[in-house]
């Protein structure tokens, strides 16, 4: 039986994509009047990035800032593995729908030994052995074209495909529906809150670096969102260290160089 | 061999073996020297990380703190070790070749400006760092990028991948073009923002001089 702390909280997921939603529908930026061309809704999408950009200068920049100062190490890195281990069910089904049976077999077995201790500790030998996997690179597997890009309220950069990835991994992680005693519970709601700090944190001094040292913060922060996606991406079909879409910039430069 | 060549087929018959033969004997010839030439490419390229990382330890553990030296120091560094025309053609994208002559000096000289600034503001996170090289790849005839490591001695940083994008043209010495962070290339990025903040501008090359002049002077 679902309590209605419960319903709320899980209600709150969806609440990003309403917002995201209702912004999209205002406005479509005319192709020649576009800073770049995967972004159609540019104008919205600035709005929803000034708006994320205040959430985090009024909340979670200093809440990041206060982390780094009292967390001591081995509690943040007892929280980066949590996260992680949180993460694991999704790479297992993710990598079984790809095909990648060795990385879904791993990811099984590294979320059921560190569950002995809610993935608070490692306890495997290679954790880096294990290579993340979302709903996102399994569509892009399948050739799903990636789509516009959608800056979200509260969630961030994304495209339409990795949007869709981002829900169907929390609507499918079992984690999520695990009722196990208020203890584990509470942990569940504190979780995303936390998540969220704990990678500013951990991302302080780039993320800093783009807000406040940035000719254009909106225009940086997509052109990292499309790299590193990129590089994800690459991971899932093969590539692991190949940025085909950066390499081919490079080309067509050296060629045009001759 | 007159004889026969003088009858068509035979002659034929001869001139494709006499093909296949050049082909024999030319072929091996081109690959062998294919591998040389990149050879000396990818040679090239790790002799300047290697040297300019050397460099930046000699900066770091000579340094007094003095902001005015540690500038002298990394411009010279970009100096040397980087093409700071290619990146400034690179980072301008499309806008280059509608820019005038005084703009593209102006750009330069402000690009320049700012990634020495940059990495000054920055230069004791680059403390405790070692850089460790994985391998090198040629891409193309002209150039190689040199992927590693940088290490934090304290263990306290995870390791962060680094890859250099190094031009390796045959008549000059090659020089760094681009820098990618866990396969993040920070040209690309550059570009991106650069073409957003002219097109935003109405495709006015001097907006984006203004805006770097701008930025620079905040700091």
């Amino acid at each position: 039986m679902l309590t209605s702390t419960d319903r709320i909280a899980r209600q709150a997921h969806f609440l990003p994509l309403v917002a995201m939603l209702f912004l999209v529908a205002c406005s479509s930026v005319p192709e020649t009047e576009r800073t770049d061309p995967r972004d159609p809704f540019e104008a919205s999408n600035r709005k929803a990035f000034a708006f994320n950009m205040a959430v985090d200068t009024y909340l979670l920049e200093p809440a990041a800032s206060g982390y780094r100062k009292t967390m001591p190490l081995a509690g943040r890195r007892a929280v980066d593995n949590h996260i992680d281990w949180i993460g694991l069910p999704a790479t297992t089904f993710n990598s079984t729908l790809q095909g990648r049976f060795e990385n879904a077999g791993l990811s099984a077995i590294h979320f059921t030994i560190n569950s002995l201790t809610l993935g608070l500790i490692d306890l495997t030998e290679d954790p880096k052995a294990v290579k993340e996997q979302d709903f996102g690179q399994t569509l892009a597997s399948f050739d799903v074209p990636e789509g516009n890009y959608l800056m979200v309220p509260l969630l961030g950069p994304n495209t339409s495909r990795s949007l869709t990835g981002r829900f169907v991994d929390t609507v499918t992680n079992p984690v999520s529906f695990l009722k196990a005693g208020d203890s584990i519970e509470t942990m569940q709601s504190l979780r995303t809150p936390v998540a969220v700090v704990a990678q500013r944190a951990n991302l302080f001094e780039p993320f800093n670096d783009v807000k406040y040292n940035s000719l254009d913060p909106y225009a940086r922060t997509r052109s990292l969102y499309y790299q590193g996606r990129a590089g994800r991406i690459n991971a899932t079909i093969g590539k692991p260290t190949d940025n085909r879409a950066t390499n081919d910039q490079f080309e067509s430069f050296l060629e045009s160089s001759k | 061999m007159m004889i026969l060549t003088q009858t068509p087929a035979i002659s034929a018959i001869v001139k494709r073996w006499l093909g296949k033969m050049l082909m024999v004997i030319c072929l091996p010839m081109a690959l062998a020297g294919l591998p040389a030439h990149a050879d000396s490419q990818i040679n090239a390229a790790t002799e300047v990380i290697s040297k300019m990382i050397g460099e930046v330890e000699t900066y770091l553990a000579t340094d007094p703190g003095d902001v005015a030296r540690r500038t002298q120091n990394i411009a010279r560094l970009f100096d040397t070790h980087f093409d700071l025309e290619g990146i400034a053609r690179f980072s301008a994208g499309p806008y280059w070749r509608a820019a005038t002559d005084q703009e593209r000096i102006t750009y330069i000289q402000t690009m320049r400006d700012v990634m020495v600034g940059t990495v000054v503001r920055n230069f004791d996170q680059l403390s405790g760092l070692n850089f460790t090289t994985i391998d090198s790849q040629a891409k193309g005839d002209k150039m190689v990028l040199v992927r590693g490591t940088f290490n934090d001695a304290s263990g306290k940083r995870p390791p962060i991948s680094v890859g250099w994008r190094v031009i390796t043209p045959s008549a000059a010495p090659a020089k760094v073009l681009d820098i990618e962070i866990e396969n993040i290339s920070m040209l690309v990025t550059q570009k991106q923002e650069n073409i957003a903040i002219i097109r935003k501008n109405g495709g006015q090359f001097s907006a984006l001089i203004e805006a770097m002049k701008s930025r620079q002077q905040s700091h």
